[in-house]
């Protein structure tokens, strides 16, 4: 007769599967991001990420974490985009700095958000906003920095390094 | 019979005790209150976000709202100063800093780094949170090469990585916008937390202008923004004299006295170039200049009036 498996044991197996999954699920913390070929800024992209996005971790090298989106693209995004694992069992040994970003998804929209500086600004006319919206407009492309890069001899165009 | 019961307390206890590692100690102690009836689910939940609004720091401040905030305050700064409306330089100036935010410990945040000259002869540079980063167009005449503008440039960057400017938010204003935030589900706010929360907003681009602006950082901070610098500069692949270079023009400078912009917000010269030099000596390689650059950085600013 087959003896039945412990349930202290299945439920500890179920929480241990649970919490290595979900702790590979990132999700997308920046406006928009952009999944490259190789772990490089101007590397070819393979597709676009918006905030909230979800993307599962395969693997990580420097700063730099290589993702497969829910449609099955893979490519690299820079750690710096995306969000901590939220059920991060060991965030609590870490600080308050894992632990809170863990709350940046749930937050999103919500504090100082787009409303209040609507309602700022309606306090504030003599603030004019007008240049800092023409600052967000100036966008450098990666190819441009790349071509300033081989240009300058800096980076991996450098002669040295 | 007895065995089963065992097993499920025992797997109960298990649960308990990892939902546990990652929950405060005040929602366990509410969690047992609550359970014996002496405080009620709302209380509990009163409690929980009472404590999370007490022990609020900058660090609980997301991407967006950072964002946001880094708008306004550099509304604040273009109030103060021009912009220097030069579209060839500001391309320059933005290649340039982005080339350093890549190689930089956070090139990605919320809506980019965004960099802009300010038309005015004070020398100075400013960063505001969220990645909106100026440089005055006496700073950048300042300048003799590439080098040394991308290492301004990457103090400044430096500033934004490590959230220097978030950190000068007085604890009291996140407290009252923590409090709002943990009562609304809602996206939306509706008049009463929309004034609330507006007037907490008012308090931190006070305390974050008035720090960049007026007070100036803590000098460890300065300290901090210069090492940064200097990694960022030797990761990128410029050399990190561009910033020893940088301090040397700043020492026994006349306009030094009068106290304005830089001067004003800054430690002295002396001792951050000798901070500054100590962090280069310490680095595996160091890059040297390079004369494609600096022949570059001359024609792009040699139209700056």
């Amino acid at each position: 007769m087959k003896r039945p498996i412990p349930l202290t044991l299945t439920v500890s197996l179920l929480i241990l599967v649970v919490s290595l999954l979900v702790a590979e699920t990132l999700t997308v913390k920046v406006q928009s991001t952009s999944l490259h070929n190789t772990p490089k800024f101007y590397a070819p992209t393979v597709q676009s990420l918006s905030a909230g996005d979800k993307v599962e971790k395969i693997s990580a090298q420097g700063g730099w974490i290589q993702v497969r989106t829910s449609g099955g693209a893979v490519g690299w995004v820079h750690s710096s985009a995306v969000e901590v694992p939220k059920f991060d069992l060991l965030a609590s040994n870490k600080g308050l700095k894992t632990q809170a970003s863990a709350s940046e998804v749930a937050l999103a929209g919500k504090g100082f958000n787009k409303q209040v500086e609507e309602s700022y600004r309606a306090k504030h006319k003599e603030v004019s906003f007008a240049w800092v919206d023409r600052m967000l407009q100036i966008k450098i492309a990666a190819a441009q920095v790349e071509e300033f890069m081989k240009k300058g001899k800096l980076g991996e165009f450098g002669g040295g390094k | 019979m007895n065995g089963l019961r065992h097993m499920a307390v025992f797997s109960a206890a298990f649960l308990a005790s990892l939902i546990l590692t990652s929950c405060s100690a005040v929602q366990q102690g509410t969690d047992i209150l609550a359970g014996t009836g002496q405080i009620s689910a709302s209380d509990q939940q009163s409690i929980i976000k009472t404590s999370q609004a007490v022990s609020a720091t900058f660090s609980q401040i997301t991407e967006e709202q950072e964002y946001y905030i880094g708008r306004s305050v550099a509304a604040l700064i273009l109030a103060q100063y021009p912009a220097y409306d030069n579209a060839a330089l500001n391309t320059y100036i933005n290649t340039l800093g982005q080339t350093i935010v890549y190689s930089s410990d956070r090139p990605e945040i919320y809506a980019g780094y965004h960099f802009l000259v300010l038309a005015t002869d004070e020398v100075n540079a400013l960063s505001a949170p969220g990645g909106f980063i100026f440089i005055s167009k006496g700073l950048v005449r300042r300048c003799k090469n590439e080098e040394m503008l991308a290492s301004v440039l990457a103090h400044e960057v430096g500033h934004v990585c490590s959230k220097h400017g978030l950190q000068a938010i007085k604890k009291s204003r996140l407290v009252d916008a923590f409090r709002v935030i943990g009562t609304e589900a809602a996206r939306r706010y509706g008049p009463e937390e929309l004034a609330q929360l507006t007037t907490a907003f008012e308090g931190v681009l006070g305390d974050v202008f008035e720090t960049l602006v007026v007070r100036g950082y803590d000098r460890k901070y300065e300290y901090e923004a210069d090492d940064l610098a200097v990694k960022f500069d030797a990761a990128v692949g410029y050399a990190p004299k561009g910033l020893t270079d940088f301090l040397q023009t700043m020492i026994g400078d006349s306009t030094a006295a009068s106290g304005k912009g830089w001067f004003k917000t800054h430690p002295s010269a002396e001792q951050r170039l000798e901070k500054v030099k100590n962090r280069i000596a310490a680095l595996s390689s160091v890059p040297s200049e390079a004369s494609v650059r600096t022949k570059r950085f001359e024609q792009s600013v040699a139209g700056l009036n």
